[in-house]
This record gives structure tokens, C-alpha cells and sequence, in this order.
């Protein structure tokens, strides 16, 4: 047993193949959740691998980055629920770790209950951690940035050629950055380790020999009933696959500016019996309409004869021309 | 498929079939072969990568063989056949996403294998054939990224080539005839798109197919090296078949690799720029991203003119490629353990972090000329 493993090794013993033992579960939900087109992570796909396979300690962290610290991994609904499933996932695959690491390198009985014990002690550190190392990390990679900008403008190196200057500049703040990260990492395993000390102390020594142990420990990472085991995998990996034949886009979602498909309006179903009704009453309308004008023009005309049958009996009356023919020529009346 | 009949006196049609075929081709020994491959220390993450190459290649065929029924490799209509699949074929965006990243998945997963026998030493005796049989499978898919980046017959993929055959042409003796070999003409054209074509969906897979064959069988002469480290007493108590668990840590990492595709084909799907044209317009020519570390080096001021521009594109790669290939032979050192040998491990983070670096700047250079 080794009995003065650090924190920082004991944490990252744990993290470390826990991390990567949920992972596949967590990344057949995120590329359904790519398929249903409920998550979009834009730029920072990279980010968000990091985060996802680091959920243990970002679970609580991410809404802590995303709202207080305004800077978030992506966008949709499918992130928090995303990261909602990765919790009954982590608790499983640090319980599985962790049982493994108690026997196989502290040589101690896994105490019950182990998962989820490591998961919260684990969300609890990085959601007060991972906003600071967020924090710092942003601070320093931004100064050394402008420190390396600030480096090649002096006055000796103005004459360096741009892909020099382009490197030097990246070397430079890149090796800043990343020994800052590194740093920040060990930090933060150390926490995880110095958190779950005490429940490494409170467990019992493991009473077999080695063999007795690597037995013990190789039995535990294979399930009891591997038939069972097998036939429930294959089953979630054919409904996993039939989701994503479904949820997948038959056409690009990015469609080339030469290729756009031209919209097509949908005609309006047709309907005989409201069409013929509808024609019907229009008919109806418009007889209505001929039928007054006709009225109007017999009224008019009676109007006009009348009028005529009065100017006989007095004086001349000049007849207003009609509008509706062609007005004379003015040559014709010189 | 079981060893021992079924409870019932009469064997099942399944049990019939399987004794039929093993009586005339020895499926049982055959298999046990197969699986019964004992693997020193036990079954490790480390080791998926070579399963994985495998997973990822078949699915190239798969995708390639699909995308290869409404490809037409013509100048006139390469564009508008690609174009065609990722607009009006079904699902063939997706195919062809998932295509383009998995050669990128590949060139990343070939990189991982390599440096995992690097840092594990297990190229060193009696491993030596097993390595350099692997470098020629590199070169391999770096020739299959390279073949297939033209065929969509856009501008990126003209100038991509057009980059890629003069940095070819500055090799000594060969570099003259390969690149007018490659082109076919002065400028890429058809005849280029026809050579291309060939070597990729027709050299280069043969090739490939019977170089890993042979990179399996030289393995397996030689078995696994096992871990660098450990005592003798843990090695041995956690030495284990390469069946069950070695198998499911490789189908598991398979399944990685299927979801980290996929879900870059999601997140990026191919989109082709104009129809290649002999004017790069407002394009700024490069190589795609493998190459491009080599590119940007291209733009330093130490490797300006033709000598230098010689050394940078074939001198230092050529060296560095004369030196993997030796270095089965002048590391004779059978200590295996990678913390016990420093310069090997100084060499492959300097190697990393140079790739890492130039290729950065590469795009940061892009970023800088647009």
C-alpha cells in the first residue's frame, strides 16, 4: 500500500480514467444532440470537449462561467441538459474508478457508496475552483500577450519579418499560458486529492496478498452477468443509432450561395364545394351590380328626355357634349 | 457462434453452418489465433490505436465507395457532381463531412500510434520490420489526404494541390519527374483529377490494404511489448488475452472516434468555396492542415531562396524522415522506459511542439494576409 501517495497524484489517479470512463456515454448524447440541432457550439468546440470530459468538476462550474463570468461554451437548450445527464454518468464511472484505485493502488477496501461520495467532494472543489483558474488563466495568457506584442515592438526588433515575428510572438505567450495551466492544473488535482484524503483514511486495509488483489480488482471491472451486459449495450446502441438516422438532416445545413434551393410557395389546398360557393355569391354580386347600373341608365335617360321635351317648349338649351365620343375636330368647325 | 452444441440432442442450422465452414477452413483455430493473443501487463487504453486506424480506414472505404456512385472525376463536373452530393443527395453532406474529417481523424490517430511506440520503445528489437512497415503506412495516409484534397475541384483544392506538387517538385533527382507526373501538364486539369482519382480510390487503398496486412502479421510474430515499467510479479499477474477486454477497450475507443467525427461533421460540414480556377483571386494559396507546419516554415527568412527553399520543404523533412527510419538501428539501447531515456523524450516534445507551433502560425498567418 502506498501510504504517502500525494494529493496531486491521488486526485489525478481518480480524475484522470474517470474523466475518459464517462466519456463515451456523454458523447453519444452530445452528437444526438448535434443531430436534433439543440446544441450549437460555434467556435469553441475545443472548449467544450474540455468541458464535457472534465464534468465531474465543471458540472457545477459551466453555469457558474456561463452567467457570472459572461463566457459560455456554446448555446441551446442541449448544454444544461447535457450536462444534466453526465451527472448520473460521473457518479457511475468515479464509483468504478474509484473502487478500482482503492484496491489496485491504495490496497484498501472501496468503502460503499464511493461514487457518489467522490462525485460531490469533486463538483464541490471545481465549482468554487474552475471560475478562479478561469479567471487567472484569462489574465494571464491576456498579459502575456501583450507582453509579446510589446517585446517585438521595441525598437531593436521593428526589423523582424512577419512570419518570424508571428512565431517568436506565439512561442512566447503560448509558453507563458500554458505553464500557467499546467500549474493551475496540478493545483486543482491537489485540491481534489487533499478532499478525498480523508475518505482514502477512513477506509480498511484490503486483507489478500497481491494476486489476491489484482484478482479481486480485474473481476470488478467486468460485469456479473456479461450476457445481460452485452444484450443491454447492444440494445442502447441500436436505439442510439436509429435516433440518430432519424434526428439526422437529409440535406446540408450549409447550403453553397450557387446551390440554394429556391422557395417554393405552397399553393392553398383546394376546396370545390367553398370555391363554388364562394363564385356563386360573386356571380350573385356582380348580377346585383349590372342590375343597377342598368337601372341608373334608364333612369338618366329618362331624365335627359324629359329635360329635352321641356327645352322644345322654352328656350334653346345648348347640348353639353358627350364624354363618351370623340370630340370634333376644331379644324372641321373653322 | 459457440464451441459446444446445444443442449438438445440435435445442433441448431447455426451450429451446422459454423461446423460446416470450420471443417473446410479451421474457423476454431482460426479464431482462438485470433483472440487468444496474450498481451503482457493486461489490456490498455494506449493500445487502441491501431484498431482504431483500422475502424477509421474502413469507414473511408465505406464513405469513399457511396461518395464514388455520384462522383464524376472530370474538370467539367467534379465541382458540380460534389456539389450535387451535398446538396441534393441524401444524407450526402453528412457522408462526405464524415469523410474529409475522418482523413483528418486518421493523420491524428496515425500521429497518436506513432508516438505511443515511440515513447513505449517498442520499435527496438525484435520490432524493428513492425516500425518501419508503420512509416510506410503514414506515408501512405498522408498520400491519401493528399490525393483526395483535389477532387472536389475547388479552389481550395486546386491550390492546395498547386502548393503541394511544387514543394514535391523541389525533391532532388525524383521531385522533376513526380510533379509532371502528378500534374500531367503545366497547370493542374484533367489530367491531374484523373491521376489523382486513381491513386486514391485505387493505388493508394491497395497499397494500404496489403502494407497493414503485413503490418498485422509482423506484429503478431513478435507479440505486444507490453508496458515500459513495472515489476515482473505485476506484469505477470495482470498479463491477459487480448479477448474479452483488450477488444472492448478498442470497440469502445472505435465508438469515440465515430462520435468525435460525427460530431465534427456537425459542427463543420464541408463547404466548398468557387470552381477552381487558374487565378487564386482574393485565395490565398495553402496546403491543407497537416502540411501546413512545413508551409509556414517556408515563409521564414532563413529558408529563402532556392537552397533554402529546398532545405525547407525536403531537406529537414527528408532528414527527419532518414532518422525514423534508422532509428530502430542506432538505438540499440534495450532500455524501453521513456523517463530513462531523455533525449528521446526531449526530441518528441521538441518535434510536438514544433508542429503545434508552425501550424498555429500558419493560421494566424492566414488571419494576417485576409
Amino acid at each position: 500500500m502506498n501510504e504517502h501517495i500525494s494529493p496531486t497524484k491521488l486526485g489525478f489517479g481518480i480524475l484522470w480514467p474517470a474523466f475518459w470512463t464517462g466519456l463515451p456515454f456523454k458523447l453519444a448524447f452530445a452528437v444526438l444532440f448535434l443531430a436534433f440541432g439543440i446544441i450549437h457550439f460555434e467556435n469553441r468546440i475545443a472548449l467544450a470537449f474540455v468541458m464535457l470530459l472534465a464534468s465531474p468538476v465543471t458540472v457545477f462550474a459551466v453555469p457558474t462561467v456561463t452567467l457570472a463570468l459572461g463566457s459560455n461554451i456554446g448555446e441551446g437548450p442541449g448544454i444544461a441538459l447535457l450536462f444534466l445527464l453526465a451527472i448520473p454518468i460521473d457518479i457511475w464511472s468515479l464509483g468504478i474508478v474509484g473502487r478500482t484505485f482503492f484496491l489496485e493502488r491504495l490496497r484498501r477496501e472501496p468503502p460503499g457508496g464511493l461514487g457518489l461520495t467522490l462525485w460531490w467532494k469533486c463538483a464541490l472543489v471545481g465549482a468554487i475552483y474552475v471560475p478562479i483558474l478561469w479567471v487567472a488563466q484569462g489574465a494571464i495568457t491576456e498579459a502575456a500577450i501583450a507582453g509579446a506584442y510589446s517585446i517585438l515592438e521595441a525598437d531593436v526588433l521593428r526589423g523582424i519579418p512577419v512570419a518570424e515575428g508571428i512565431s517568436i510572438k506565439l512561442t512566447l505567450w503560448s509558453t507563458v499560458a500554458t505553464v500557467a495551466l499546467l500549474v493551475l492544473f496540478v493545483v486543482g488535482f491537489s485540491l481534489v486529492g487533499r478532499m478525498i484524503r480523508r475518505t482514502v483514511q477512513s477506509a480498511g486495509h484490503a486483507p489478500e496478498n497481491y494476486q489476491g488483489l489484482i484478482v479481486r480488482w480485474d473481476l470488478m471491472r467486468v460485469p456479473l452477468d456479461q450476457g445481460w451486459m452485452l444484450t443491454a449495450l447492444s440494445g442502447a446502441a441500436v436505439v442510439l443509432s436509429v435516433l440518430f438516422w432519424f434526428s439526422l438532416p437529409v440535406f446540408t445545413p450549409h447550403p453553397h450561395d450557387c446551390c440554394k434551393k429556391p422557395e417554393v410557395m405552397a399553393e392553398p389546398p383546394f376546396k370545390p364545394l367553398e370555391i363554388l360557393n364562394e363564385n356563386e355569391k360573386m356571380i350573385a354580386r356582380l348580377a346585383a351590380q349590372v342590375e343597377l347600373l342598368v337601372e341608373q341608365r334608364a333612369k338618366s335617360e329618362l331624365d335627359k328626355e324629359q329635360s329635352k321635351g321641356k327645352g322644345k317648349e322654352g328656350t334653346e338649351i345648348v347640348e353639353a357634349p358627350d364624354a363618351t365620343k370623340p370630340a370634333a375636330p376644331t379644324a372641321a368647325k373653322q | 457462434m459457440s464451441d459446444t452444441p446445444s443442449t438438445g440432442t440435435q445442433p441448431t442450422v447455426a451450429e451446422k453452418i459454423f461446423t460446416f465452414v470450420d471443417e473446410r477452413v479451421g474457423l476454431k483455430l482460426l479464431a482462438a489465433k485470433m483472440l487468444n493473443e496474450s498481451v503482457p501487463g493486461g489490456s490498455r487504453w494506449a493500445y487502441v490505436f491501431g484498431s482504431i486506424l483500422l475502424f477509421i480506414f474502413i469507414m473511408q472505404a465505406i464513405t469513399g465507395v457511396l461518395l464514388m456512385f455520384y462522383y464524376v472525376p472530370t474538370a467539367d463536373h467534379a465541382y458540380a457532381s460534389t456539389q450535387y452530393i451535398l446538396h441534393d443527395v441524401d444524407y450526402g453532406w453528412f457522408l462526405l463531412s464524415y469523410h474529409f474529417w475522418g482523413s483528418t481523424a486518421m493523420v491524428v490517430c496515425v500521429f497518436a500510434h506513432m508516438s505511443q511506440v515511440f515513447l513505449w520503445g517498442a520499435y527496438k528489437k525484435p520490432r524493428e520490420l513492425i516500425w518501419l512497415v508503420g512509416l510506410a503506412l503514414f506515408a501512405l495516409v498522408m498520400g491519401f489526404g493528399f490525393t483526395g484534397y483535389l477532387l472536389p475541384w475547388d479552389q481550395r483544392a486546386y491550390w492546395a494541390t498547386t502548393v503541394g506538387v511544387e514543394i514535391m517538385d523541389k525533391m532532388p533527382v525524383l521531385g522533376d519527374f513526380l510533379a509532371r507526373f502528378l500534374k500531367g501538364g503545366p497547370t493542374p486539369g484533367q489530367m491531374t483529377l484523373s491521376r489523382f482519382f486513381v491513386i486514391h480510390v485505387m493505388v493508394l487503398p491497395a497499397a494500404l490494404i496489403a502494407l497493414a496486412g503485413l503490418h498485422l502479421f509482423l506484429f503478431r510474430c513478435a507479440g505486444p511489448a507490453g508496458p515500459f515499467r513495472g515489476a515482473p510479479a505485476e506484469l505477470k499477474a495482470k498479463t491477459d488475452y487480448f479477448f474479452p477486454r483488450q477488444i472492448w477497450k478498442d470497440v469502445v475507443g472505435m465508438a469515440v472516434v465515430f462520435a468525435c467525427i460525427s460530431a465534427m461533421a456537425f459542427w463543420e460540414p464541408v463547404v466548398l468555396l468557387e470552381e477552381a480556377t487558374p487565378d487564386p483571386g482574393d485565395y490565398h494559396p495553402e496546403p491543407e492542415w497537416y502540411f501546413l507546419f512545413i508551409f509556414q516554415h517556408l515563409r521564414l527568412k532563413m529558408f529563402s531562396g532556392e537552397l533554402g527553399q529546398f532545405l525547407g520543404s525536403m531537406g529537414l523533412p527528408g532528414l527527419l524522415g532518414m532518422m525514423l527510419v534508422l532509428l530502430p538501428f542506432f538505438d540499440r539501447n534495450p532500455e524501453r522506459n521513456i523517463f530513462k531515456r531523455p533525449f528521446a523524450l526531449i526530441g518528441w516534445v521538441m518535434l510536438t511542439a514544433s508542429i503545434l507551433l508552425f501550424t498555429v502560425s500558419a493560421i494566424i498567418n492566414r488571419d494576417f494576409l485576409d
